[in-house]
């Protein structure tokens, strides 16, 4: 299988802060991967390097076989939506949430690409067949939504689009255990057709079982496959 | 004093105010600029359709002659000319303003000194273009007076009341209903959330600063039906309009909306007492303004809706 994501000696950080150090990661074609470790470890900056919405990074990531990192001299977030046109989705930690949308406008946000727009309607109810409380919301505000709900709506707008990498940033942060496990549940019911999941969580315990392989973060490092569950 | 002439008054300055205002507010929340350029965009957009009116005049006189269509003709061209001069400074502020440094560190900062600096420079080639001699627009909506259930108001006065509704009625309709206005909609609410789902600043910021540029335009053509067009005419208007999108709070629409009705009552009610009069409606509003500053220093903004911080 062809490598979705390939990262060669990333180094980022924020300021003169360096949170990343000389990381190595690969993920195939259509895999799920968890990415497990503490708070405060480098989860979250590794996911916003591959954004492009770091301060600074070094080292080389490539989707799709194009090269999308790089030294940056543009600020954060310039380089993202060319990013996320090329095959990128990522739902952010802590929810990316337009408080003044009500749920199906923020969802169309989502299916901004050209050709996820036009197929906005079908996409919609396929995140209302994973994520169903969502669906007798369509027309509620999303600031005044639940936690749980806000979550869903963030991880559903990430879903959104066709992409061929999904990250997926703490999705039971901040939940009700049982929330989270149905927000996980969710995201492992989408069909496998080619794209790869990475599902950074401090909770390994959610993931066990489920996702193909475990890739432990330490201090900025990788800790190689912390444990190879296949699924197949 | 007379409650409806006041009542009237109020109401048209609050109008064109509030385009002023909603225009500050929407380049704020959107692209995070403070626009000190947006009193040269007005000055601009009077100088555009001073210059377009008086090569039509012969024109349309010969055309139409004295009658309401003639009136109707410079009236489309001169709110035409004034937008479409107001959009063009917009697309100008962009391109100097926007594009070179809106992803430097410290960008409100770096673009509140670039566009004081093309605001300062615009006054200037008005002045050396122009000359300092005011100019006067046509009467766009004829002159004379109407009584309807006992309030007297001018033409001007009731063509801007009318005319600003309508404009931002289809402002903020077209925010709420077009692909472009989600867009700038999402920008507005989490900038970072919006180039994650791909959109881009740079793409969306050339409509919201030439959207801006026309509002400030048209209240330019509005305003000139009281006063002359010159080429400071745009400083008071800018300030106004800065301290009134403040007042309700940077970035909130409603909340600059809602600032410019109290402002314009304001003033028009310190210009009306016999006491006060005139002198004061500076002193008045500023006084208010910096009351309200003390007691919410967000604004009224955030009693309405969420805003950018």
């Amino acid at each position: 299988m062809a490598d979705v994501l390939e990262i060669e000696g990333l180094t980022a950080g924020y300021g003169p802060l360096r949170v990343l150090h000389d990381i190595s990661f690969r993920v195939a074609e259509g895999e799920r991967v968890g990415l497990v470790g503490l708070n405060g470890h480098g989860k979250t900056t590794l996911f916003r390097a591959i954004s492009a919405l770091v301060g600074w990074q070094s080292g080389s990531i490539r989707l799709l076989g194009a090269e999308i990192g790089g030294a940056r001299s543009t600020g954060p977030g310039r380089k993202t939506p060319g990013i996320v046109r090329a095959g990128l989705a990522m739902a952010p930690q802590g929810d990316a949430i337009f408080p003044g949308l009500t749920v199906a406008q923020h969802l169309d946000c989502g299916a901004y690409t050209p050709l996820a727009w036009k197929e906005r309607k079908r996409r919609r109810e396929m995140v209302f067949d994973i994520f169903p409380p969502l669906r007798k919301l369509e027309h509620a505000l999303v600031g005044r939504l639940s936690g749980g709900e806000r979550r869903m709506v963030s991880v559903g707008r990430a879903l959104m689009v066709e992409a061929r990498l999904y990250l997926i940033d703490e999705p039971s942060l901040g939940l009700a255990p049982k929330i989270s496990a149905s927000v996980i549940e969710a995201l492992f019911s989408l069909p496998q057709d080619g794209r790869a999941i990475v599902i950074a969580e401090q909770n390994v315990a959610l993931l066990s079982g489920r996702v193909d392989r475990m890739v432990g973060m330490h201090a900025g490092r990788l800790r190689g496959d912390v444990g190879h569950v296949s699924l197949h | 004093m007379d409650l409806s002439v006041t009542l009237v008054h109020g109401l048209s300055l609050a109008a064109i105010y509030g385009l002023m205002a909603i225009g500050i507010s929407l380049l704020w929340s959107s692209i995070g600029m403070i626009n000190m350029a947006h009193g040269a965009s007005f000055a601009v957009a009077g100088y555009a359709a001073w210059a377009a009116s008086e090569a039509a005049k012969p024109l349309f006189l010969a055309a139409f002659g004295k009658t309401i269509a003639g009136t109707a003709a410079m009236a489309g061209l001169t709110l035409g000319t004034g937008a479409l001069a107001g959009a063009m400074m917009g697309a100008l502020i962009y391109l100097l303003a926007f594009l070179p440094i809106h992803d430097k560190p410290n960008f409100p900062v770096r673009s509140l000194i670039v566009t004081l600096a093309l605001n300062l420079a615009t006054v200037q080639v008005l002045l050396w273009w122009f000359g300092p001699r005011q100019k006067n627009l046509p009467k766009i909506f004829g002159t004379g007076k109407v009584e309807v259930l006992g309030i007297s108001a001018r033409y001007d006065q009731i063509g801007t009341i009318a005319a600003t509704f309508l404009i931002l009625g289809l402002v903020l309709l077209w925010l709420r209903v077009s692909r472009k206005g989600l867009e700038i909609r999402a920008m507005m609410q989490n900038p970072e959330g919006a180039v994650l789902s791909g959109i881009s600043v740079r793409w969306t910021a050339l409509p919201v600063t030439m959207l801006t540029g026309a509002l400030a335009g048209l209240a330019a053509i509005l305003l000139s039906q009281t006063i002359f067009v010159s080429p400071t005419s745009g400083a008071m208007p800018l300030i106004k309009g800065l301290t009134i999108a403040l007042l309700g709070g940077l970035g909130s629409v409603p909340g600059a909306v809602l600032g410019a009705i109290i402002i314009g009552f304001l003033e028009a009610v310190i210009g009306a007492i016999p006491f006060l009069g005139q002198r004061y409606v500076l002193f008045g509003t500023f006084l208010f303004i910096i009351v309200v500053l003390i007691l919410r220093p967000r604004g009224l903004g955030g009693l309405l809706d969420e805003a950018r911080k």
